[in-house]
């Protein structure tokens, strides 16, 4: 090693230091130049409105904490949610995609394992008669039967939602009002949400070309009306409602009923409580 | 400063301000304006107008319909389980009315494992004989009224006061003419309904309602159980109006509540075999007109004809009396 080694080091590193400083204020300045209103990167603490409400001028989103019950012991397998949901958020028409979902779990006299199916099975299918419309065929009509129940299903906008951790693009998120949604212009149709939904409530939209699920009909409940889902319910076995009300049905149905959720032990903190399931359910 | 020293820092400032420029130019405004996501989109998808309306839109202009609707058993079933989703309706044209019934219905009332135990659920086979269920249910209000079948009365009270029936209802309930009805071997429980419903005022009559004022609750029972436990004797000879051939295609749109030739077993219908044919297109007329109050009745009535209806006394007329008593 050369005697000279030490200054040109101690040289070096000046420079850089410099030249650290020199581009941190280049930066600085062209990043502020090039924006005059550049918003801050770290602004989630930022209230929702500056006077006014968010998302929409009726609706303030922090003043909500949205939930969904299901009563599986009311639920009759009509199969109405199912259609209407088609309906309402443009679902594709098809036998094997859904937003919401309804199965049937049936135990056999003497048998030991517990038969599934639900709307998109093909013997429901059959029966329905067409794609489009729904109902489950009476296959255990002249089985006996030991149990047998429906256990509406959809997604359980998780506290700490799978599908949001992985979406690479921030396509996807939970409101402040509790809802996981999907920006249809940020989706890049990875399928990765998809594949991480512990519950399946997720499917790829090939219409749309991006991650499509259930959004308790955020177009309707901010403007004050039920989804599309519980509108229907002819015998009430879906609950929906405010959290922060506490008069407000989910409210009374979580403290009136012992309820479960699905998977608990994936941490996700889902907000749909379960009434009348078997463990057989997740 | 060397040659190779300024491109150095050159590219570096190049690479830093594409760094601190681009992110800003490709990122949505909205995006962090909460978390990592478009604010934005969260307005967007709020935006979407509801296909669904809600009952309350409804009622805007079907206030009868929901009169009738929200007093029945189907009020948990609103407007748009059965027509549809509102939106675009009226603008755009009536919604649907469903017409296989058997099909919609059943959706929820077949009986199914799986369905609770305090769903009304039929044996699909068995419970219409393929009839439309609109034939005897009305949709908006399906519960079959008057299904108390129990009469309390008793039949020896009841017969002493029957004497005041003979004159029009015959000695032994068999009426000898054609305008008033036969009563021996009705359904008790119909006869205490009517009878009560003059009492009462649902259903009037110049010379009944009068009648029936005068009685009390219990002797409304007691005269119903009499003239229930008389066996009946009628038969219709000499010639009707109608053709009871055309009468007997009609009335299978009957069987379900009045039975097999009016032979009824359901005890809160009427049995029609052998009642006075003068007497039938008497009711079905005042189903038709509304002057009899029947939801069900005035449903059927009201695609008859008064050639149907006489052909339909007609086919009752010449019906044999159940073997009962």
């Amino acid at each position: 090693m050369k005697n000279d080694d030490q200054p040109s080091l101690s040289a070096r590193r000046a420079f850089l230091a410099k030249l650290g400083g020199a581009a941190t204020c280049a930066g600085a300045a062209v990043g502020a130049a090039a924006l005059g209103v550049m918003p801050s990167v770290a602004a989630k603490t930022e209230p929702a409105a500056d006077g006014a409400s968010f998302p929409t001028k009726d609706y303030d989103w922090t003043k909500h904490q949205w939930g969904f019950g299901v009563d599986a012991t009311k639920c009759i397998g009509c199969l109405r949610c199912v259609e209407a949901c088609k309906a309402e958020n443009d679902v594709p028409r098809n036998a094997h995609q859904f937003r919401t979902w309804v199965e049937r779990y049936v135990h056999l006299e003497g048998g030991d394992q517990v038969h599934i199916d639900s709307q998109q099975d093909p013997v429901n299918i059959e029966a329905s008669g067409s794609e489009t419309t729904f109902r489950f065929a009476n296959r255990y009509k002249d089985a006996k039967v030991y149990k047998a129940f429906f256990v509406p299903k959809l997604c359980n906008h998780c506290t700490h939602p799978s599908c949001v951790q992985v979406c690479p693009t921030g396509a996807t998120f939970r409101t402040e009002d509790g809802v996981v949604l999907v920006d249809e212009t940020y989706c890049i149709g990875c399928r990765y949400c998809v594949q991480a939904c512990p519950y399946g409530a997720r499917f790829f939209n090939e219409e749309k070309h991006v991650a499509d699920k259930c959004t308790w009909c955020y177009h309707r409940i901010t403007k004050g009306l039920q989804p599309a889902c519980v509108e229907v319910c002819p015998v009430g076995a879906r609950i929906f409602g405010d959290q922060k009300d506490k008069q407000s049905p989910i409210s009374l149905f979580i403290r009136n009923n012992r309820v479960q959720v699905l998977k608990a032990e994936m941490g996700n903190a889902p907000n749909v409580y379960y009434v009348g399931i078997d463990k057989e359910v997740n | 400063m060397p040659k190779h020293i300024v491109r150095l820092i050159t590219l570096i400032a190049a690479v830093l301000v594409v760094a601190v420029v681009a992110p800003q130019l490709l990122t949505a405004k909205s995006f962090y304006r909460f978390g990592h996501y478009r604010a934005n989109a969260v307005p967007e998808i709020a935006a979407k107008e509801p296909v669904y309306q809600t009952p309350r839109y409804c009622y805007g202009c079907h206030t009868e319909r929901r009169a009738q609707w929200s007093a029945g058993s189907h009020k948990t079933v609103t407007c748009e389980v059965c027509h549809g989703p509102a939106q675009g309706h009226p603008q755009n044209g009536k919604l649907p009315i469903p017409t296989d019934t058997v099909r919609l219905c059943t959706q929820c009332h077949e009986a199914m494992p799986g369905r609770p135990h305090t769903q009304p659920q039929i044996q699909v086979a068995e419970h219409s004989g393929g009839q439309q269920c609109t034939v005897c249910h009305n949709p908006h209000s399906p519960k079959i009224a008057a299904a108390i079948t129990k009469v309390s009365g008793n039949a020896a009270a009841g017969k002493q006061q029957a004497a005041a029936c003979a004159s029009c209802h015959g000695s032994e309930g068999t009426s000898p003419n054609d305008t008033w009805p036969n009563l021996a071997g009705q359904n008790a429980a119909y006869l205490a309904r009517i009878l009560a419903a003059y009492k009462s005022g649902d259903q009037t009559d110049p010379i009944m309602t009068p009648l029936a004022h005068a009685l009390s609750d219990s002797e409304v029972q007691d005269l119903a159980a009499y003239f229930g436990s008389l066996g009946c004797k009628a038969t219709n000879r000499g010639k009707t109006a109608g053709d009871a051939a055309a009468g007997a295609a009609m009335a299978k749109n009957c069987t379900a509540c009045h039975g097999e030739g009016g032979r009824g077993a359901n005890p809160a219908w009427p049995k029609l075999a052998a009642q006075k044919p003068g007497y039938v297109v008497n009711a079905l007329k005042a189903f038709r007109a509304g002057l009899r109050k029947d939801p069900m009745m005035a449903n059927v009535a009201r695609g008859l004809s008064d050639s149907d209806i006489a052909n339909l006394a007609a086919y009752y007329a010449v019906q044999s009396c159940p073997a009962t008593k």
